[in-house]
């Protein structure tokens, strides 16, 4: 954990540019640009809202949108980051062949451009909520301790997914199918007490339920979770991270063989 | 002498790689392998216990047939690979001029790419700011600096390549080659450069198969044949060997394998 920090600090000015060249990269030559940042969890949410909240469940919850787009934010955060780290050293072999580069700048900066993301993201949230007039509660300031928890979680995890897509590109295939299976399995179009009692113990085991139920409680509820919940949250990510980096440090001197 | 003195140190140094046709690629290959118990991959040495001492200020070419492991020396010096076996100390920055461009990105601008360039090869944001304005002179780019890559010749591309690299002033350039870089006129300056760099007492690692190169920048040349020192010397003697060599047609060990 330290050693990762100490590597973030000295190489901060790098991994910056990069997570701005992967923004620039990405929204360049769209005529909204990076009001696409704004505009596609608001787009999701709409279908998703129309398909779960309307059609299929005629759930009677009272703004079921904002409820969807509380946990929906740092979902799409979490799988768009995946989506991106998974080829973030693969991508960069030829240059990781070539110069002497320090490996863990391309995971770091595939997050950290995705949290830049993120952070625009709420805003279409935060517009929403003034429009149907939904209260802004208080809880909003326990908001940092679940985003610090995500960021931490999602890069422990983007190291493993980097690490071992250099190894077996077949990761790069999978992934989109355990992303998948995971949205459905947390409680992010329904709600854990939707379920029937005897099946949630299996729920509670997805380390992103307490992060996300962080996110749900504060915004939408109004509530603060449980001191065990909230520092399970924290306490996960902290985990995934410094095993992530361990997992990255361990393999990444034998990536340029196989690049 | 101090061993400071020194700025590259080869000890004995083994590189080894797995022969890639043998790696496996694809979990089914894996399961395939686990299932039969056995690993099939070769193991192939592409520098065999070479030891070898270079000075500080010194400028050395190293020559040998292709495949010979004078790119994976290079490599070595770089610190892209790390060896096998023995010790590679290298005192002071180096800089790669190996394959230029390649942290490019097509999307971005030239002037774009100069700040993440500088950054990839270790300078600092406010290091690069004072150099800018020399890269983008030296690279003779113009108005073409704001412009997005991939809208470059290839010509353009390798001089904005080669003046980032070579603005990086490293304590050792590392050349792998690439001096046909652009028109004869930007041959020349670079060539000057290069120049420029051995008189500021900078050490110098020089691949290339054009010999009047060699002649003209090298202090010193290393021939590396199937991955093994064949001789270390003077240009004009080591040259003659390796011209020799090649008008013998000695087959590569190498290459053999």
């Amino acid at each position: 954990m330290i050693e990762f920090v100490r590597q973030v600090r000295q190489y901060h000015e790098l991994i910056w540019a990069l997570a701005l060249k992967e923004l620039r990269v990405r929204y360049k030559r769209s005529v909204l640009g990076f009001f696409w940042a704004l505009l596609n969890p608001l787009l999701m949410m709409l279908v998703l809202t129309v398909v779960f909240g309307t059609l299929l469940m005629r759930l009677s919850l009272p703004h079921y949108s904002i409820f969807l787009l509380s946990v929906l934010l740092p979902w799409t955060f979490f799988s768009q980051c995946l989506s991106y780290s998974v080829e973030s050293i693969v991508n960069n072999g030829e240059l990781l062949k070539k110069v002497r580069v320090a490996k863990l700048v391309f995971p770091v900066a595939a997050v950290v451009s995705n949290i830049i993301n993120f952070l625009l993201s709420m805003l279409p949230l935060l517009l929403l909520i003034l429009a149907v007039r939904f209260p802004i509660h208080w809880t909003w300031i326990y908001l940092p301790v679940p985003m610090l928890g995500l960021f931490l979680f999602t890069q422990g995890v983007s190291f493993i997914f980097a690490t071992v897509n250099v190894f077996y590109r077949d990761v790069s295939h999978i992934i989109q199918i355990i992303l998948q299976a995971w949205f459905y399995f947390s409680p992010i179009i329904y709600s854990l007490d939707f379920l029937p009692g005897h099946y949630r113990w299996i729920f509670r085991l997805n380390p992103l339920l307490y992060v996300l139920n962080g996110f749900r409680l504060s915004i939408y509820y109004g509530l603060l979770p449980s001191l065990p919940s909230a520092a399970l949250s924290l306490g996960l990510g902290i985990a995934l991270l410094a095993f992530g980096f361990a997992v990255f440090r361990r393999y990444e001197k034998r990536f340029v063989y196989y690049l | 002498m101090g061993s400071e003195s020194y700025s590259v140190e080869f000890c004995d140094v083994v590189q080894r790689f797995r022969r890639i046709r043998e790696r496996p690629d694809t979990l089914r290959e894996v399961f395939a392998k686990i299932i039969r118990r056995r690993h099939t991959f070769q193991v192939f040495e592409a520098i065999k216990h070479i030891s070898f001492k270079v000075s500080k200020g010194e400028a050395v070419g190293i020559v040998g047939r292709n495949g010979s492991g004078k790119s994976t020396i290079l490599k070595l010096a770089a610190g892209v690979y790390e060896p096998s076996e023995g010790r590679v100390t290298v005192q002071g920055t180096v800089a790669p001029l190996i394959e230029l461009g390649a942290g490019f990105h097509y999307e971005l601008t030239g002037r774009e790419n100069i700040v993440l360039n500088g950054l990839l090869l270790g300078l600092t944001k406010r290091q690069i700011k004072t150099r800018e304005e020399r890269i983008i002179e030296f690279s003779e780019l113009g108005d073409f600096i704001d412009s997005p890559v991939k809208q470059y010749s290839s010509g353009m591309y390798m001089r904005l390549a080669f003046s980032v690299a070579t603005e990086v002033d490293p304590d050792i350039l590392i050349v792998d080659e690439i001096l046909g870089v652009g028109d004869g006129a930007f041959q020349e300056k670079c060539f000057e450069r290069i120049r420029r760099f051995r008189e500021a007492g900078k050490t110098i690692l020089l691949v290339t198969h054009a010999m009047d190169q060699v002649r003209t920048l090298c202090d010193r040349v290393l021939l590396i044949r199937g991955g093994q020192l064949a001789d270390d010397g003077l240009p004009d003697f080591v040259i003659a060997r390796y011209e020799e060599m090649l008008g013998r047609r000695l087959p590569e060990p190498a290459l053999q394998k």
